[in-house]
């Protein structure tokens, strides 16, 4: 099971560039795809969900191109995009029967399945009333079901936790790690704590561009010995800001204790701290941002 | 904030959020041809037997006439849903939560629509001059006699067939395919009445002004004219009538006052809206496009209920899925027609059923003529609704990507869609159908079968490439009115009224039925390859 993204660009009218010479490799685990609005995920996401074609470069499944035969894909994905809709006057069970069908799964299959799938996302008590009373919460939760209706191989999903609850949440990261096992798994996300608890392999786009992509821990690694903590006045924290990349900062008694990410220690009586990926995330962007392809992208 | 400036503000986005589609396009196109129909004698104004010479006030009169008329008619379902696209969008849900008043917001989306059909209006009238221009039967060019038809009475017709638009967005039952059936009876009503009336304020179209004014010039110019105006499509090539000269309308200041006070009630109606207008209040709208969370709601009530289990124990449940077996995805078109026929048939009333069980038994009871008339005509225009879904409701419901990205979807769903309109269709005239089987009159069944399998692909093709109801809605209306209510030969599709010819016209519809189905099946193609 391989997907390879070659050269992907994605070119939208009035000359807008989601998507520039995209290239990754993926197996199955994890992917978290992080990246800030507007960096080309969901671009991404529909390019290889087969929904929008590439401008340009290609979308390999297991050898096969998907921009070519995108029923050799579509057969094993689930989709869930980042907005979609339902249909107001169909239940749960049957909009996901409805999409059981359209998708070709038996009666009987279908029928167990969207059992397993209601009590996986906790709907089966509404299970039966029309979807038009549904909360979005609830509606992201059937939007969950639909995606995995089909035991896909490969599995898309576009912000997933929109207006889940924190259990929900946690709920769903659960599932993602227990499905990653056999397959490819493609969370787009700009929540970095949902990819830290899921992904065992994050990629970093911004500006259509892949800014790094490796295992979490060697994107820690990168930012090992480079996170601060400083306590500085209510006062000073502006100044530290135009100076250094301040990842976090809490409001304390003795001042605030911001959290700065920085080759150096910023200031004498700054402390070593343990990286997070919040913080290799922010420094990689940082550096994209200041560096040479930041440069070509103007 | 001044007010102009807010409904100037409303009225621009909008405007402009129109014209920047490929749809607007195809408006102005369609006034081109209107346009060019007239230039070609497609469409013109006779008296009796003749025509009057070209000049600057017959063009004049007559283009503005097709103006007042078509536009009119076409133009309602073009502008109708400006308040529609900011429910469907969310839009509307951020304007309710800011300042902006029911009046200007609605005197905005009047604007707008108005603005609209003032596009088509100037189109319509630089065709006017342009077919003086090459006609060239009369080369004296009179600006007031030639524009200010344009000016008197197609403005005023805009106006209220842009204020109508609105107007019927205002009332939840106005607001969807219902209210586009309504628009066209209230439009043939509206043609019809000051004559019947013979009361010139009545007028909103002009036909009447027109008439008044041309008429009496007939009588003293034509010898032997009996009063015959007719105004219309496809009509028999008319003769210049030798020595009549009509010089136009006369405006006096009684007739402008008319006109103008017809813009004074484009205004009063749209202000009267907002009586009725819910401000995008959810809980005043049912059947949201997108589903949102009700007050009230099943969403309310399940989340105010504590879990039945605790958090921790919840999120610490183990998930199990059982494996798909090999042989599950074995697709099977009768599971989604079905699923498609389910779809195509929820959400209607008890009422909608008990109508349309009605009208199919009423089929196998009554006489032959009426089941195959009256019956299967009245069966035939219910599930209007149920047609004008087909190819829309992806795009309606926002479902697209999650279809799209499903595996075999243009002969699969795509087909099964289909299917399920051509089923409903044809239970729903299936007592018709059955009569004139047991009476052994095959060119009436045959009819009947291009019947059922035309709508639904009118309706689909229409669908796909307008991305809207409201085309389907219109036309088929009209089309429904004019041919299997009063039968005008070859425009009845259900074969009532074709008689000896039913097998020659049946095979009419089958050709455009290919014909359409093929125009639907590649422009879903095409929103496959660029969704």
């Amino acid at each position: 099971m391989r997907l390879v993204i070659e050269n992907v660009s994605k070119t939208y009218r009035g000359n807008v560039q989601a998507l520039r010479s995209f290239s990754l490799e993926l197996q199955p685990g994890v992917l978290g795809l992080l990246g800030p609005n507007g960096a080309g995920k969901s671009t991404l996401m529909r390019i290889l969900a087969t929904v929008t074609q590439a401008t340009s470069g290609r979308v390999l499944w297991n050898g096969t191109d998907i921009a070519r035969e995108p029923d050799a894909l579509r057969s094993v994905l689930g989709y869930l995009p980042q907005d979609f809709g339902l249909y107001p006057n169909l239940s749960a069970i049957e909009f996901l029967d409805y999409l059981a069908a359209v998708k070709g799964l038996d009666a009987a299959s279908a029928r167990r399945r969207i059992g397993e799938l209601l009590e996986l996302v906790n709907l089966t008590e509404a299970a039966r009333r029309p979807l038009s009373g549904y909360s979005g919460g609830m509606r992201q939760r059937v939007g969950i079901a639909q995606a995995l209706l089909n035991d896909p191989k490969l599995l898309i999903v576009d912000e997933p936790t929109a207006g889940l609850d924190p259990e929900e949440r946690v709920r769903f990261r659960n599932l993602l790690s227990e499905l990653s096992g056999e397959r490819i798994v493609i969370l787009s996300t700009h929540i970095v704590s949902d990819v830290e608890a899921v992904a065992t392999d994050i990629a970093l786009i911004a500006q259509g561009q892949l800014v790094a992509h490796g295992a979490p821990e060697k994107l820690l690694a990168e930012v090992s010995g480079k996170v601060w903590q400083v306590i500085v006045p209510s006062a000073e924290l502006p100044a530290l800001r135009q100076k250094h990349l301040v990842s976090s900062t809490a409001h304390r008694t003795d001042g605030v204790h911001a959290r700065v990410v920085a080759d150096a220690a910023p200031m004498p009586g700054a402390r070593a701290l343990e990286p997070s990926l919040e913080d290799a995330y922010l420094a990689a962007l940082a550096a994209h941002r200041t560096g040479p392809a930041a440069e070509a992208a103007q | 904030m001044n007010a102009f400036r807010v409904i100037y503000a409303i009225a621009r986005a909008d405007f402009l959020e129109r014209v920047r589609r490929y749809s607007y396009l195809i408006t102005l196109l369609f006034a081109v041809c209107l346009g060019y129909g007239a230039g070609t004698g497609g469409i013109s104004l006779r008296l009796g037997d003749y025509r009057g010479l070209y000049t600057s006030a017959w063009i004049g009169a007559m283009v503005a006439l097709i103006t007042t008329t078509f536009v009119s008619l076409v133009g309602f379902y073009i502008v109708k849903g400006a308040v529609d696209r900011d429910r469907r969008t969310g839009v509307g849900q951020i304007l309710a939560g800011t300042p902006l008043t029911k009046v200007s917001y609605l005197l905005g989306k009047f604007l707008s629509n108005f603005a609209v059909l003032l596009s088509m209006v100037v189109v319509l009238a630089l065709a006017a001059v342009a077919m003086q221009i090459f006609t060239a039967e009369d080369r004296t060019f009179h600006a007031g006699a030639s524009l200010l038809p344009f000016l008197l009475l197609a403005l005023p017709a805009m106006a209220m067939t842009a204020a109508l638009a609105v107007f019927f967005e205002t009332f939840r039952f106005l607001r969807g395919g219902f209210g586009n059936v309504v628009w066209f009876f209230l439009w043939t009503f509206g043609i019809s009445l000051p004559g019947l009336m013979a009361r010139p304020e009545l007028d909103l179209f002009g036909v009447w002004t027109v008439y008044q004014s041309m008429v009496p010039a007939a009588r003293a110019g034509i010898p032997g004219y009996v009063d015959s105006f007719s105004f219309g499509i496809g009509q028999k090539v008319a003769q210049v009538a030798p020595g009549f000269h009509w010089n136009g309308v006369e405006w006096t200041a009684a007739v402008v006052l008319l006109r103008v006070g017809w813009i004074a009630a484009a205004f009063a109606l749209v202000l009267s809206g907002a009586l009725f207008f819910d401000r995008f209040d959810l809980s005043r709208s049912r059947g949201q496009f997108r589903v949102k969370p009700k007050q009230g709601s099943l969403a309310a009530e399940l989340e105010a209920k504590p879990a039945g289990v605790s958090v921790g124990a919840r999120t610490a449940a183990p998930i199990h899925l059982t494996p798909l077996a090999e042989h599950a995805a074995a697709p099977a078109f009768a599971r989604i027609f079905v699923a498609e026929l389910r779809l195509t048939l929820k959400g209607y009333r008890w009422w909608w059923y008990a109508a349309a069980a009605g009208l199919l038994i009423g089929q196998f009871v009554a006489p032959l003529e009426v089941s195959c008339g009256p019956l299967l005509a009245a069966a035939w225009i219910w599930p209007i609704f149920i047609w004008s879904a087909l190819g829309t409701r992806e795009a309606r419901y926002g479902t697209q990507q999650l279809l799209y990205s499903c595996a075999d979807i243009l002969p699969r769903q795509f087909s099964a869609a289909w299917l399920a309109g051509v089923a409903v269709t044809a239970l729903l005239g299936s007592g018709a159908v059955l009569r004139l089987a047991l009476a052994g009159q095959t060119g009436g069944v045959l009819a009947w079968a291009a019947g059922a399998v035309f709508v639904p692909s009118l309706a689909l093709a229409l669908g796909v490439w307008s991305g809207t109801s409201r085309f389907f809605e219109g036309l088929y209306t009209m089309l429904w009115y004019m041919g299997p209510i009063n039968r005008v030969p070859g425009l009845d599709f259900t074969g009532a009224a074709s008689g000896a010819q039913a097998g020659r016209i049946s095979l009419t519809y089958f050709v455009i039925t290919a014909i359409v189905l093929a125009a639907a099946l590649f422009g879903r193609f095409r929103q496959l390859r660029h969704a």
